[in-house]
């Protein structure tokens, strides 16, 4: 009823004065004065909501930061610590010998000179803000306040070393120039590399191969939401189209596959592929946990990206592929230079939020096993009992280290809108 | 070649220039592609079971599960059958989906019109619940209220809120009806049924007669009075024919040395956080589609039911929300589809629903046909919802007349 009320024109009040004269509008209609009396007391019943929801706000923050001051113990952050990051992909069990933090590290070095050439590409604006940031983030990581032996310097070092590396990408794009494609090869180089230094490679010292069942942390998630994001748009724009496509046998697979996998949750396909897909395959075929993890992301994720793209293409107006068809291209043609991109510009909070989805969805590989950051966090309460009443606070932690990652994914996506001109156009 | 050139001609096109053959041999090949895939996976899963004596079959069934299960609505026993151990984990998981269903589309649609708000202060309260319910994983969320509960005190301190609510680290009890005996209940409750069809068939006609003689005729007071008055006449007969009441109120009372709580209905603790949970997390889902319905509709529209002389609260109900519900109900069911797919998360606190209690079984039964069974109760669930949803959808859809 707030609502109803609120798209009411409201009554001007009378204006007094003698004819012909200009009066000052009364004080308690402009200025902040006006404000409040606009937007927080313009009826009765909205000057209860108010009081409501002020008395809501003062007592949630007052005994909030109570607890965060007081209350709580945030040392479990800190006890856990490095875990979170990598999981257990540098002890002692998995990495035999040695040390074998520089590896991921390097390939966040490789992941930050791409966040350098697209600002480089961009010329500024949120590509600059966000690699900027997040240099600065990962930075500040460097001076955590660890001992040396817990943290050491080389460590620290290869932190600070991502400075050099987003200059070094943004030099190359902005001096040497860049092309789209020249970015998405480099992409897509940069992560195979990162994967193999990741895994190792055996007989080459330094490079001891690492079992995927131990790659772990925030790290396996970022992982398994990379891969997935990049393929499932193709792969559901392929399905989309085969949906929409006037062949009957091609339509029926897709149909069949989107609403099997639309159907289903992901933590049951999960744990099929876990049972099933060894059986489905030969003895000795190989296949890791991690890959067919990334694999049914993948294949979940495209049946809602399909559903997607589906909606803007039905949201076009033929008489957009008319007029192609009209000057002469052909299907295909029209397909990807017409309609595909009116569609896919049409649905992008849809697909980001896809993205988000999946994104948050990589934390349900616990399924099978993987220690990712929120079960390696779970499975250490589990087993360190002096720390159970601290789970709040570490759960808090993970959800506000979630939640900047996806309130960022929502940002650039708004961004990238307001620059295509969605809803101008 | 001329003769070679003929025969690869259809139509008087070549046939690797000519559409239709091209598509024809496109789909026959997708086909045949998927087809050799599906029986390569079938045969190797065949030789898999064979050659490593991997249970198999749906002989299964009817043996005795003899594991316990943590809750289930339907009584249930160890010495229970795997078919019935998996169905009383549908109704788990059933109860779970319609109770956070009807949870969360009531605080959906109150924090999406409190974001509409023109007070500034509730819209932008709930724009924060939003914006982090919906931002971050709903795992992390229902582990954050697995502790809290775990951190309440245990049964014997815990809160008694109003004489009948227990909150403790177990879970939640509360008043419940309970049956006397199964004979006068199951009448009483069929009479009362009936009671409502009555009154909604009164509620109807008094709708129709109400536009048709342009006066007031109170039909949802009618509809109400006419439902509860059948309601209470057959409580009366029931009861005076059984000589007990068919349901009386059972409230849980604390017993025993050890605290435990008899009486009432108790939702154990992996229950309350996963409703808690998927419906806090959902709603959040629930509201931007509400306010992205609402803003749907045309400010002329609204201008123009003003301008007819409508109150605010009737252009609420007549003119904006039947126009808001078709733009609101497609993506609405899909939510409804969401919070009962995550259900399946229940197993990471601890709650036995269809997938937990399926992934218990596969140690005992064969995998192969276990999915099959939970793929099937899956789809049919989701099918249910659409099918209701579509349904109302085209109840409330744009007629144009």
């Amino acid at each position: 009823m707030t609502m109803a009320a609120s798209q009411m024109p409201q009554p001007q009040a009378a204006t007094g004065g003698t004819p012909g004269e200009r009066l000052p509008p009364p004080r308690f209609e402009v200025g902040a004065l006006g404000w409040i009396r606009e937007n927080l007391f313009n009826s009765w019943f909205n000057a209860v909501l108010t009081f409501v929801s002020a008395a809501v706000i003062v007592l949630g923050l007052f005994y909030g930061l109570r607890w965060v001051i007081t209350g709580a113990e945030w040392t479990v952050i800190g006890v856990l610590g490095g875990q979170m990051v990598i999981g257990q992909y540098n002890t002692e069990s998995s990495c035999p010998g040695q040390n074998c933090f520089w590896r991921p590290q390097v390939a966040l070095l490789l992941a930050t000179a791409l966040f350098g050439m697209a600002w480089g590409m961009a010329g500024g604006g949120v590509a600059r803000r966000l690699s900027i940031g997040v240099v600065v983030v990962i930075t500040l990581f460097a001076f955590l306040p660890y001992s040396f032996e817990r943290m050491g310097m080389d460590v620290r070092l290869l932190l600070v070393a991502n400075i050099p590396a987003l200059l070094l990408g943004w030099a190359v794009a902005h001096y040497i120039g860049i092309s789209v494609r020249g970015i998405v090869i480099y992409a897509v180089a940069a992560f195979i590399v990162a994967v193999l230094l990741m895994r190792g490679l055996p007989g080459i010292p330094g490079l001891q191969p690492v079992m995927v069942s131990n790659w772990g942390g925030l790290t396996l998630n970022l992982l398994l939401a990379v891969a997935p994001i990049s393929l499932s748009l193709p792969v559901g724009i392929a399905l989309a189209l085969g949906r929409r496509s006037n062949l009957p046998v091609v339509k029926l697979l897709c149909v069949v596959f989107i609403e099997v996998f639309r159907g289903v949750p992901l933590i049951t396909l999960l744990f099929m592929s876990q049972v099933l897909v060894p059986l489905a395959f030969p003895e000795d075929f190989p296949v890791n946990s991690l890959f067919r993890a990334g694999i049914i992301i993948t294949l979940f994720s495209s049946a809602y990206m399909a559903e997607n793209i589906r909606g803007g293409l039905q949201a076009l107006h033929p008489g957009q592929a008319e007029a192609a068809r009209a000057l002469g291209l052909p299907g295909w043609q029209t397909t990807i230079l017409i309609s595909l991109p009116q569609a896919i510009r049409n649905v992008i909070p849809a697909i980001v939020g896809q993205f988000i989805a999946l994104y948050k969805d990589t934390t349900l590989v616990y399924i099978i096993g993987m220690l990712d950051v929120v079960e390696i966090s779970r499975a250490f309460i589990q087993g360190n009992a002096q720390y159970l009443s601290n789970a709040k606070e570490l759960f808090i932690f993970l959800a506000l280290v979630f939640w900047v990652f996806t309130y960022t994914m929502s940002y650039v996506s708004g961004k990238v809108e307001e620059h295509l001109g969605v809803g101008e156009r | 070649m001329a003769q070679m050139r003929r025969l690869l001609t259809y139509q008087g096109v070549e046939i690797w220039r000519h559409t239709k053959v091209l598509q024809w041999t496109l789909q026959i090949a997708s086909a045949i592609l998927v087809v050799v895939l599906v029986a390569w996976f079938f045969t190797n899963i065949v030789t898999a079971v064979q050659g490593r004596e991997i249970p198999h079959g749906w002989g299964f069934m009817d043996r005795e599960y003899q594991t316990p299960i943590g809750h289930t609505f339907l009584p249930y026993e160890s010495s229970d059958s795997f078919g019935y151990a998996l169905g009383a984990a549908t109704v788990n998981t059933i109860v779970v989906s319609i109770v956070g269903v009807i949870l969360a589309t009531m605080l959906g649609i109150f924090i999406g019109v409190a974001r509409l708000s023109s007070n500034w202060l509730v819209s932008k309260l709930a724009t924060v619940y939003i914006e982090f319910f919906r931002n971050v994983p709903l795992l992390i969320q229902l582990f954050f209220w697995f502790y809290i509960i775990l951190a309440l005190p245990p049964v014997r301190e815990g809160y008694i809120l109003g004489g009948g609510l227990f909150v403790n680290n177990r879970g939640i009890s509360m008043p419940f009806p309970e049956a006397t005996a199964f004979g006068p209940a199951i009448v009483w409750a069929l009479l009362a049924a009936a009671g409502l069809v009555a009154g909604w068939a009164v509620y109807r006609l008094l709708l129709v007669q109400e536009a048709h003689r342009g006066r007031p005729m109170y039909p949802l007071w009618g509809g109400l009075t006419i439902a509860v008055l059948i309601g209470a006449i057959s409580w009366i007969v029931v009861s005076l024919a059984a000589s007990d009441s068919p349901f009386v109120i059972s409230t849980p009372v604390a017993e025993g040395r050890f605290g435990n709580i008899a009486g009432g209905f108790t939702g154990p603790a992996g229950l309350v956080v996963l409703i808690v949970g998927l419906v806090t997390y959902t709603a959040s889902f629930i509201a931007e589609i509400v306010r992205a319905g609402i803003q749907s509709v045309r400010r002329g529209q609204i201008e123009a039911s003003r301008a007819l002389g409508l109150t605010p609260m009737e252009t609420l109900r007549y003119v904006t929300f039947p126009q808001a519900l078709r733009v609101i109900v497609p993506p609405l069911i899909s939510q409804f589809l969401n919070l009962t797919k995550n259900s399946s998360l229940a197993g990471a606190i601890g709650y036995s629903d269809l997938t937990n209690v399926a992934k218990t079984m596969t140690q005992t039964a064969p995998a192969v046909s276990i999915f099959l069974l939970i793929m099937a109760a899956y789809l049919a669930m989701s099918l249910t919802y659409s099918i209701i949803g579509n349904l109302y959808n085209r109840h409330i859809r744009f007629t144009g007349n």
